[in-house]
């Protein structure tokens, strides 16, 4: 044996002495972690994270959060001279004279672009397979925390450099804070210090940037993941694949070799957009000013939804005995986003009371299999995409060539329309997949041989389905089939779904508690099912 | 097994958009600087003027009438300066092409000895402003961004890549302006801009802000492609359609099983 | 070497070196029962496991995370010798990938000109974040590509373990919970209750002080209402020079500040100064008196969220902010024609001194920028 090859065990030997960890740690390798290439979305915003925390370290050693005004004397001649704040001065210096400081800047935006787009599609895969239901609800709404914690660090992020955007940024996040009633005024004079735009600002978001924020994000994903670990990953139905099992990879070492892989191959990403795409080129937008401005002035992509719902807002303003509610700005910019953040939040709980679903599930659905939520979600994502549109309407219209006012009037007719008829298309979408898959399901596949029947008549043999694709279509937890035997054909079927063995504790589920909060449809308990059984199971198994 | 197949296309998809990104980041920087024409012998004012006469009438008189009063669809000429007929001649937007809620630039249709000429006509029809002799990009670089920051930026864009203006009016990019023609449009105010007279913007003032903008356009993004210059908008597109996107082709790639 | 795996017929063909390095036991120390006891439970099947688990861990949860027998999918197919060689050099090569990446990196680091303006300075950036790429790209698809190719990575099933604990263990801890509180005393003593609340309550109220002082709230209503304009005052550029009656020719257009101390960096002072002729100037009531000869400054801080509006059409007369998308009708008064913004740019009353140069009559006569609760109507 090489020395390589004593080194784990000798390791955890010094290790265990200490801590008696060895139990733990060999059950921990054994974890089993389903294999989906969707379940590793998650991930990509994990490492973002990581990656943000690196590269805005190193950013923080050059910057400096203050609005004193300073002569430039730097590296980039077109601003030589010129007077600035020595937040923008020291952006400046970090870009063009710090060795190596642009592309830590680029990687630090880029990954934080990339932190909550990943955010964004890893809560689209896991609203449409429907994880967030029982026992998960608890790590849904820590996610949908960690999305919004990400666009207040996004956002303090973005206001930093104290450039002609981030300035202007910055400017309507005063506006939107004075809109809000009776308090308004106070909340903007509480945040700024006193009159915008003070002298302070930059200061308080510089620590929120790099401290409370992060350290909350950090204490959030570290939940976020304790959790997945205790209550292990969801998975999607298959053969061998049920409610009371994972089936996938062992942590140690495959799984653990791709995890890790796969945070060297995000960094490279990022590390490639960073040198080869120029993002948030602050010498070009200029030192801000109060009396100026650029044209196709723009949050960052997820701020963008913001805009765009400020950009389609009719100019609805109440006043009346001395006191004025600005509805454009406090319904698009405070209402909206807190209704849908809070009804994200409680989607699950909502969910589970109108189907009266009560059941532990950890088994994934199919989105064709739940058509409603799969349409809730389909309609929810085309109104925030129209609102994205919405928010970047001058620049599409100045590159397109489209009239800006027709965009914005267009974006307010879209904005009413479209999501019912998603709705409405996407749930008759589901339903005819379903429709096909159940077709599949009872005719099985056409074979291709043409056979009269003795009336005369012609009718094309079918083969039905192999039991690993009906497993996969029916979409119910199904027993471990023995994989060596060749899959059951036709009518051997009947004995593929077969009772659990119990473990060595005796359980057989997880739902010793769950059964008592009646669950009327819980396939477990039907072990025994056939497959005819079964197709009835999954079909009231769907809520729809 | 279809796995396969989706991280072959993966595999594929990958190494063309690296190829494509790097292409376009070397690619980018490649600054196209037109060498001044051989010199001729000049020609007197006289045969300027006369050579001006003959364009216009031959080319312009049918819009803006044989006495530069204006007539169908051209407005006057008369006390519009030699400013003007460069800023709408050298730009391509004379002749106009019919029906267009604003003149679009076109390729350019005279020389520049022909817009010359022109100009030195229409000159002497009224008078206006004229074009100062002289290199008009050699002014103070960092006064320039300072100026075009205040009065440029606003419709420009901060880097002259253009933007929407209301109902469908547009301010053009700049970098395919030449530095006469940034220069003219500051003094003439063409369509929707504003006129900035000698009294508002010094010479010196505008030949700064023409220096600014014909470096600011012709400057290498230090960063890499320059994604266009049109802010976070292309930013959030390409951390979507380039970042997501390769990284949900190599979570294809890691997840399928081999 | 064993595996707690079953054995598969292939298994037996994997070289030795490709099969996972498993903790075993000869590998741990003289007197190390707990380390041996680590590998060979790693031979044994779940059983002992658990119940190790399960000691350690002392909360009476019964646990059952144990590697099962494999699942449908066939287990890894064994590459044979030659194609595990080829995979190795594969794997080798990505690693050998990454040398190369970060050595040109460093040597780019150093080497590259990176001073603005000096030949090739637009490459450095580019060319560092390639090799980055190259280094942890190469680690990343190495390692990757190592796990699929040559690790044994066989599909293991897992039993989960119950989410609820078992009703007695719950009735258990509910009884330790109401006994806990019990013995406090807290239940019965009701003077004890009150006051804790009370005592702690209050702090709450500690910290309010320390956030009111995050800000001054001194004159918040005057400093919201009014700008640094006032009577007489000249209007200035940005570069502080007055601007004279006739600067401006008919369809310009200047950002004007009050010419006081700071006047150009204010944040609620910027204006804007426009010139068209005076027939197309459709002012109403003293609005009119407020203009001069065609001149009129309106508030370029939008009366939506803020954004300089000075987006100047001089034909239309239609001012747009690039923010939002407002658009105002400077010739009528700055209305709003179409957008978000609900109120009209604030006029600037403005006359010319002797000398010629323009002065405003006074402030605005209403608060300029975003609406807010206390503005009045």
């Amino acid at each position: 044996m090489s020395r390589l090859e004593k080194a784990p065990a000798t390791t955890a030997g010094w290790v265990d002495e200490r801590l008696g960890a060895a139990g733990y740690v060999r059950k921990s390798l054994n974890k089993v972690f389903p294999d989906h290439w969707s379940f590793m979305l998650g991930e990509i915003a994990l490492y973002s994270f990581i990656i943000l925390l690196l590269t805005g370290t190193y950013l923080s050693f050059f910057y400096t959060p203050s609005l004193t005004e300073v002569v430039y004397d730097g590296g980039y001649i077109p601003l030589k001279g010129v007077t600035m704040s020595q937040a923008y001065e020291s952006t400046l210096y970090i870009s063009f004279d710090v060795r190596g400081g642009l592309i830590m800047r680029q990687i630090h935006h880029w990954a934080a672009l990339l932190f909550i787009a990943a955010i964004v599609v890893h809560l689209m895969r896991v609203f449409f397979t429907g994880a967030f239901r029982k026992p998960r609800e608890l790590n849904w709404l820590i996610g949908v925390l960690l999305l919004v914690l990400g666009l207040l660090e996004g956002f303090a992020g973005y206001s930093l450099p104290d450039d002609l955007l981030s300035g202007t940024g910055a400017r309507i996040f005063h506006g939107i804070i004075l809109s809000v009633p009776v308090i308004g005024s106070w909340a903007t004079f509480l945040i700024y210090g006193g009159e915008y735009p003070g002298t302070e600002f930059l200061d308080r978001l510089y620590a929120l940037h790099i401290f409370v924020i992060p350290l909350a994000i950090l204490g959030l994903i570290t939940f976020h993941m304790l959790m997945i670990w205790y209550q292990k990953h969801t998975q999607f139905a298959g053969p061998g694949r049920t409610e009371n099992n994972v089936v996938g990879s062992r942590l140690y070492p495959a799984y653990a070799a791709k995890a890790g892989g796969f945070f060297f191959l995000v960094f490279a990403v990022m590390a490639a957009l960073g040198g080869l795409a120029q993002i948030n080129p602050i010498w070009l937008y200029g030192p801000y000013n109060a009396s100026q401005v650029t044209a196709g002035s723009q949050p960052d992509w997820y701020i963008g939804f913001l805009d765009g719902s400020l950009r389609l807002m009719p100019n609805w303003e109440l006043s009346g005995l001395g006191y004025t509610v600005p509805f454009n700005v406090l319904l698009p910019t405070v209402i909206m986003p807190g209704l849908m953040f809070t009804v994200m939040m409680v989607y699950p709980w909502l969910e589970a009371r109108f189907t009266r679903d009560r059941d532990y599930h950890n088994l994934l659905d199919r989105p064709r299999d739940v058509p409603v939520r799969t349409a809730i979600g389909a309609m929810s994502l085309a109104f925030y995409i129209i609102l994205v549109i919405a928010g970047g309407n001058d620049v599409i219209a100045s590159v397109f060539g489209v009239n800006v006012n027709s965009m914005t009037i267009a974006g307010r007719i879209a904005l009413i329309v479209v999501p019912p008829l998603v709705y409405v298309i996407t749930k008759r979408w589901c339903l005819a997949l379903q429709h096909s898959d159940q077709e599949l399901l009872h005719h099985g596949i056409e074979s291709g041989t043409i056979r009269r029947l003795p009336s005369g008549e012609f009718v094309e043999e079918t083969v039905p389905l192999p039991l690993v694709y009906q497993l996969g279509l029916t979409g119910v937890e199904a027993e471990a089939l023995d994989h060596s035997a060749p899959p059951p054909l036709g009518p051997g079927y009947e004995k593929a779904a077969v009772e659990p063995a119990p473990d060595k504790d005796g359980f057989f589920s997880p739902r010793r508690n769950g059964s008592k909060n009646g669950s009327k449809n819980g396939s477990a308990e039907r072990p025994e099912a056939t497959l005819p059984e079964l197709e009835a199971t999954s079909k009231t198994n769907r809520p729809s | 097994m279809k796995k396969t197949k989706l991280s072959g296309y993966a595999v594929v998809l990958l190494s063309l958009s690296i190829v494509g990104t790097l292409y376009t980041a070397v690619a980018a920087p490649s600054s196209a600087v037109e060498e001044p024409a051989a010199t001729k012998p000049a020609p007197t004012k006289e045969e300027l003027v006369q050579e001006g006469r003959d364009l216009y009438l031959s080319g312009c008189s049918t819009c803006h009438g044989l006495d530069l009063a204006g007539g169908s669809g051209g407005p006057t000429l008369i006390g519009v300066g030699a400013s003007s007929v460069i800023f709408q001649v050298e730009s391509g937007r004379m002749p106009l092409a019919a029906g267009v809620q604003q003149a679009p630039r076109k390729d350019v249709r005279y020389t520049l000895e022909e817009i010359d000429a022109l100009a030195e006509y229409i000159q002497g029809q009224g008078g206006g402003p004229t074009v100062p002799a002289g290199d008009l990009d050699d002014g103070d670089l960092q006064l320039g961004g300072a100026l075009f920051r205040t009065n440029c930026a606003s419709c420009h864009n901060f880097a002259g890549s253009g933007g929407a203006l209301t109902y469908g009016k547009y301010a053009p990019e700049l970098e395919s302006a030449s530095a006469r023609v940034i220069y003219t449009a500051m003094q003439s105010g063409p369509e929707s801009m504003p006129r900035y007279g000698d009294n508002q913007l010094s010479v010196e003032e505008k030949k700064a802000i023409t220096r600014y903008v014909t470096y600011i356009t012709q400057a290498e993004d230090v960063g890499g492609a320059s994604l266009g210059r049109y802010g976070p908008l292309t930013e959030g597109l390409v951390i979507w359609v380039v970042g997501i996107a390769v990284l949900i082709m190599m979570t294809l790639w890691i997840g399928a099983r081999s | 070497m064993s595996d707690d795996r079953p054995e598969h017929p292939d298994s037996g063909s994997l070289p030795e070196k490709l099969s996972s390095p498993r903790p075993s036991s000869s590998a741990s120390g003289p007197g190390d029962t707990r380390g041996s006891d680590v590998s060979s439970s790693s031979h044994t099947n779940s059983s002992s496991g658990t119940d190790l688990y399960t000691s350690g861990h002392g909360d009476g949860q019964r646990h059952s995370d144990h590697p099962a027998q494999p699942a449908a999918h066939p287990p890894h197919a064994p590459l044979s010798e030659r194609d595990a060689a080829i995979a190795e050099r594969k794997v080798a090569s990505l690693f050998l990938l990454a040398v190369i990446g970060v050595i040109s990196f460093i040597v780019t680091f150093f080497a590259q000109e990176q001073e603005f303006g000096a030949p090739g300075n637009a490459y450095f950036t580019p060319l560092l974040g390639v090799f980055m790429a190259m280094a942890l790209g190469g680690v990343g698809a190495g390692t990757v590509l190592w796990a699929k190719l040559l690790m044994v990575d066989d599909e293991a099933v897992q039993e989960r373990h119950p989410f609820g604990s078992a009703p007695d263990e719950r009735a258990a801890t509910a009884k330790a919970l109401r006994q806990g509180l019990a013995d406090t005393g807290l239940p019965r003593r009701k003077l004890l209750r009150n006051t804790l609340l009370l005592g702690a309550g209050s702090l709450a109220l500690l910290p309010l002080p320390f956030v009111g002082f995050l800000g001054r709230f001194q004159h918040k209503e005057r400093v919201l209402a009014t700008t640094s304009w006032v009577e007489g005052v000249r209007l200035i550029r940005q570069n502080g020079t007055p601007v004279k009656l006739g600067d401006l020719q008919i369809g310009g257009v200047e950002s004007v500040f009050p010419d006081v101390f700071h006047g150009t960096i204010a944040a609620d002072s910027p204006a804007l100064l426009i010139r068209m002729r005076p027939e197309e100037l459709k002012l109403e009531g003293e609005q009119q008196d407020w203009a001069y000869k065609g001149h009129v400054v309106y508030s370029s801080i939008c009366t939506h969220l803020g954004c300089p509006v000075k987006l100047y059409e001089q034909q239309t007369h239609n001012l747009l902010c690039p923010c939002h998308q407002s658009v105002f009708d400077a010739s009528t008064g700055a209305t709003v024609i179409f957008g978000p913004a609900a109120r009209a740019l604030p006029q600037l009353a403005i006359s010319v001194d002797d000398e010629g140069y323009f002065i405003a009559q006074g402030d605005f006569s209403e608060p300029i920028g975003p609406s807010y609760w206390e503005r009045g109507t």
